[in-house]
């Protein structure tokens, strides 16, 4: 920590206060938006911590002046959670910082106009990135860790201020993503419910009117959402709008949307480019594309296993897994494809010997119950239009379209 | 390999790594490593366990764990007395608690403490409060009544759902959590479980709504158990029967729209630490989900004949019965009229006796006939195919007469 005299220490606590309290005055939202930013690390906050250290007394500053002490708590609850941080006390930050989005919530509740949303905005993200260091302090302390959620009580809170008639209201959808961010990370997904029912039913929010930013936010949560719930179709429109609509410069963006999108796509029969893949580091679905291309049940099988920690972690592990059937419709229609080149008249009947040799090269060894069982499935979900001769051990297939397309629906709709 | 026949309770000393005793403490504080991102809700050494709800009625106030302080219990018989003496007066005693079927009289060797909504844990007295070790004798009693042919299953059934509710209760209120405790819960679980089976045999009016609660009461005390595994976890450490009992959750949620106790899978997966990802049980189920949800009735039947263990079995039995019928449904639909299935071949594949399939095939509203060989078999393409409702027979598993009783 840098020295700082008596002296310089005073005048930089002043230089804030009086910047605050003009930026409140004055409404002044991006300098409030500039104060506040403790995660930013900005040299001037910095050293505005160093001052309070040394000074120490920084409440009989604020008390001085009418000017200042009309925001006294706020600013009080600021300064021990700036100090704190300083020091690397993250705990206590968080505490403070608690404190002081209370008040300065309080205040903001009496602000008619909404002029200091962003501010708002600020507040709410710095609450959630310092729980997460404080929680991070506690669990290496072997203490529990309930900041976070500390934190997403808080934020319900300020969902509630900013569910009313008034213009606001605009600044709910952020307040939405922040909740989705810390539910998310603490691992207790289903309270996204009741913020996502607010939004969506209540008459006060007109979604298009919330900027976009914050909807593509939102659709990108509520669509993983929909990848939890395996509600394909909903994910996929609520993952593509978020594509659609998201800033093409975000790569990394772009690229999480991707990650949770590309499954649900392979599952409505919706095959992406190779280029794509590299494009944005996806290489956990090459093999898999691969596989669904080919009609490779063992490389499906390998794909998942070798980044079985990685799908499970993010959720879309089942969804890949039910590729299977896919891959087994390509492998059957290779077949068919290869029949006909020899032997046109009678391609349309897959003998189930022919299908179990097929699948003995791909080293899956199946009996002919197995490989009936196989094609029972795959005609009954409409993935193979034929019937099957039991007594004959055939599969014979219709001479249209034998191998229909899934057309944007998951496979047995 | 028979799990359910574990040594007596008496013995459990020898597993005991922690003390009971007033609070619940954990003997190795745990100094925090980095931890999984799964070990969040690590507990601090002297915390109490918070546990999440799993009895409407245990009032563990959530806050400063400096200032709780959990009630010991000192009663030292299975029902404290003054609640024996007032069930006497009352004439409120259970058929198993009657001393030579006197309606008015009981011992302290039947009389089990029933069950109670308390309003708050303020009210409770600690003379009303059974400590562990009286916890184990009870449970042990009432499962010992299992093997009772006197009385109904229903009866013996509702007993023990009962008194075991109450065991948890006081369980919970002494926010007791270490090893001797999961294996309560395990052997709670268990008795929850068989029940759920042997309940399907049982026939009479009440008998849906006890299976009903009888599925709220196992998705509760799993949860209980989950929480207590969690608890003092040494990383990628895994209790004796924990990989079997997590399995339970994976069969109970097979069905996506069927979830019992809320969390869908996909979630319920990225908590799994990695020892219990890779553990044969959960391979296994994770198999069985696979294979249900393609569709694969031969692979889900023959896997589970073979592989399942009893408690595994008995929770897949409704997905077993569903295997069979869509079994059915599809190779009704998608056979050739010409050529009609033989029944022993669908029942080798069903892993079912060949009457039974035909049995089944006529509660699927399907006709069977014999063709002209002589052989039995379902003719293809019928259009009166229905589910069977839900009380429909229970039809044997061939295969799985390896681990039954």
């Amino acid at each position: 920590m840098a020295y700082v005299s008596m002296g310089e220490a005073h005048r930089r606590i002043t230089e804030y206060l009086n910047r605050f309290c003009d930026a409140v005055s004055y409404q002044d939202s991006s300098t409030l938006c500039r104060l506040l930013s403790f995660s930013s690390n900005s040299p001037p906050l910095l050293s505005l911590a160093d001052a309070l250290n040394v000074f120490q007394d920084a409440s009989s500053l604020i008390r001085q002046s009418d000017k200042f002490s009309e925001y006294g708590e706020i600013l009080a609850h600021l300064f021990r959670s700036l100090q704190s941080y300083r020091v690397g006390n993250l705990v206590e930050a968080y505490l403070a910082f608690e404190k002081f989005a209370n008040a300065f919530v309080q205040e903001f509740r009496n602000w008619e106009s909404a002029w200091a949303l962003e501010a708002l905005y600020v507040v709410c993200y710095e609450i959630r990135i310092l729980a997460e260091k404080a929680d991070k302090e506690l669990t290496s302390n072997g203490k529990s860790p309930e900041k976070l959620k500390a934190a997403g009580s808080l934020l319900m809170k300020v969902f509630g201020v900013l569910a009313g008639k008034g213009p606001k209201r605009v600044g709910a959808l952020y307040v939405t993503c922040q909740l989705f961010k810390t539910y998310f990370k603490l691992g207790t997904v289903n309270l996204c419910r009741s913020v996502i029912r607010s939004i969506e039913t209540a008459r006060i929010f007109d979604f298009e009117e919330f900027p976009r930013r914050d909807k593509v936010t939102y659709m990108y949560y509520t669509g993983r959402l929909e990848v939890f719930n395996e509600n394909f179709p909903a994910a996929d429109s609520k993952l593509s709008y978020a594509l659609q609509y998201c800033n093409p410069k975000r790569e990394r963006n772009i690229r999480m949307i991707l990650k949770y999108l590309i499954p649900v796509k392979l599952s409505i029969g919706i095959i992406p480019k190779d280029e794509l893949l590299q494009n944005y580091n996806l290489h956990e679905y090459t093999k898999i594309v691969q596989a669904l291309r080919k009609g490779d049940l063992r490389l499906l099988r390998h794909a998942l296993q070798e980044h079985e920690d990685r799908f499970l972690r993010s959720g879309v592990y089942l969804v890949l897994e039910k590729l299977e059937l896919q891959v087994y419709q390509r492998l059957m229609k290779k077949i068919y494809i290869i029949q006909k080149l020899s032997d046109p008249a009678r391609a349309h009947q897959l003998k189930l010997e022919v299908i179990a040799k097929a699948l003995r090269w791909l080293e899956m060894d199946m009996d002919l119950d197995e490989v009936e069982c196989i094609m029972t499935i795959l005609i009954y979900k409409n993935l193979v239009k034929g019937y099957l001769a039991h007594k004959s051990k055939v599969v014979v297939l219709s001479k249209q379209d034998p191998f229909p397309k899934l057309n944007g629906k998951p496979v047995g709709s | 390999m028979d799990r359910r026949n574990r040594g007596s309770s008496s013995s459990a000393t020898s597993r005991v790594s922690n003390t009971y005793g007033n609070r619940q403490t954990s003997d190795n504080p745990r100094t925090g490593s980095g931890g999984g991102a799964n070990d969040l809700f690590r507990r601090r050494s002297d915390a109490p366990l918070k546990r999440n709800n799993d009895e409407d009625e245990s009032n563990n106030k959530e806050g400063d764990s400096a200032d709780v302080s959990f009630i010991v219990g000192t009663c030292s018989s299975m029902c404290p007395e003054r609640e024996r003496v007032t069930r006497e007066r009352l004439r409120d005693l259970a058929v198993f608690e009657r001393l030579y079927g006197n309606p008015s009289k009981s011992s302290t060797d039947l009389a089990v403490k029933k069950f109670c909504r308390t309003l708050s844990a303020a009210d409770v007295q600690a003379s009303d409060v059974r400590p562990l070790p009286v916890l184990e004798e009870t449970l042990k009693y009432l499962l010992s009544l299992l093997d009772s042919r006197e009385h109904l299953f229903e009866v013996v059934h509702d007993f023990i759902f009962d008194r075991t509710r109450s065991i948890r209760q006081d369980l919970s209120i002494q926010n007791l959590a270490n090893e001797r405790v999961i294996y309560l819960y395990e052997e709670m679980v268990k008795f929850h479980v068989i029940s759920h089976k042997r309940l399907q045999s049982c026939s009479g009016t009440s008998i849906s709504s006890m299976h009903h609660l009888n599925m709220e009461q196992l998705a509760k005390t799993l949860t209980s158990l989950y929480n207590i595994y969690d608890a003092n976890r040494k990383p990628d450490y895994i209790y004796e029967n924990e990989a079997e009992f997590r399995s339970f959750y994976v069969l109970l949620h097979l069905n996506p729209r069927n979830g019992v106790m809320g969390e869908p899978l996909s979630l319920w997966f990225r908590k799994l630490t990695f020892a219990l990802v890779k553990s044969k049980e959960i391979c296994f189920v994770r198999n069985l989900l696979r294979l249900y949800r393609m569709g694969n009735y031969k692979n889900f039947l023959s896997r589970t004949a073979s592989e399942a263990t009893y408690l595994q079995y008995c929770i897949s039995e409704p997905y077993i019965r569903e295997m069979r019928s869509v079994a059915v449904q599809y190779i009704n639909n998608v056979c050739y009229k010409l050529q009609p299935y033989p029944l022993l071949r669908l029942s080798q594949n069903l892993m079912m006796k060949e009457l039974d399939v035909e049995s089944l095939c006529h509660e699927c509203g399907l006709e069977t006939c014999t063709d002209p060989d002589g052989f039995a078999v379902l003719p293809a393409k019928q259009s009166t195919f229905r589910n069977p409702e839900d009380k429909f027979k229970v039809y044997d598993l061939i295969g799985i007469e390896r681990i039954e009783k």
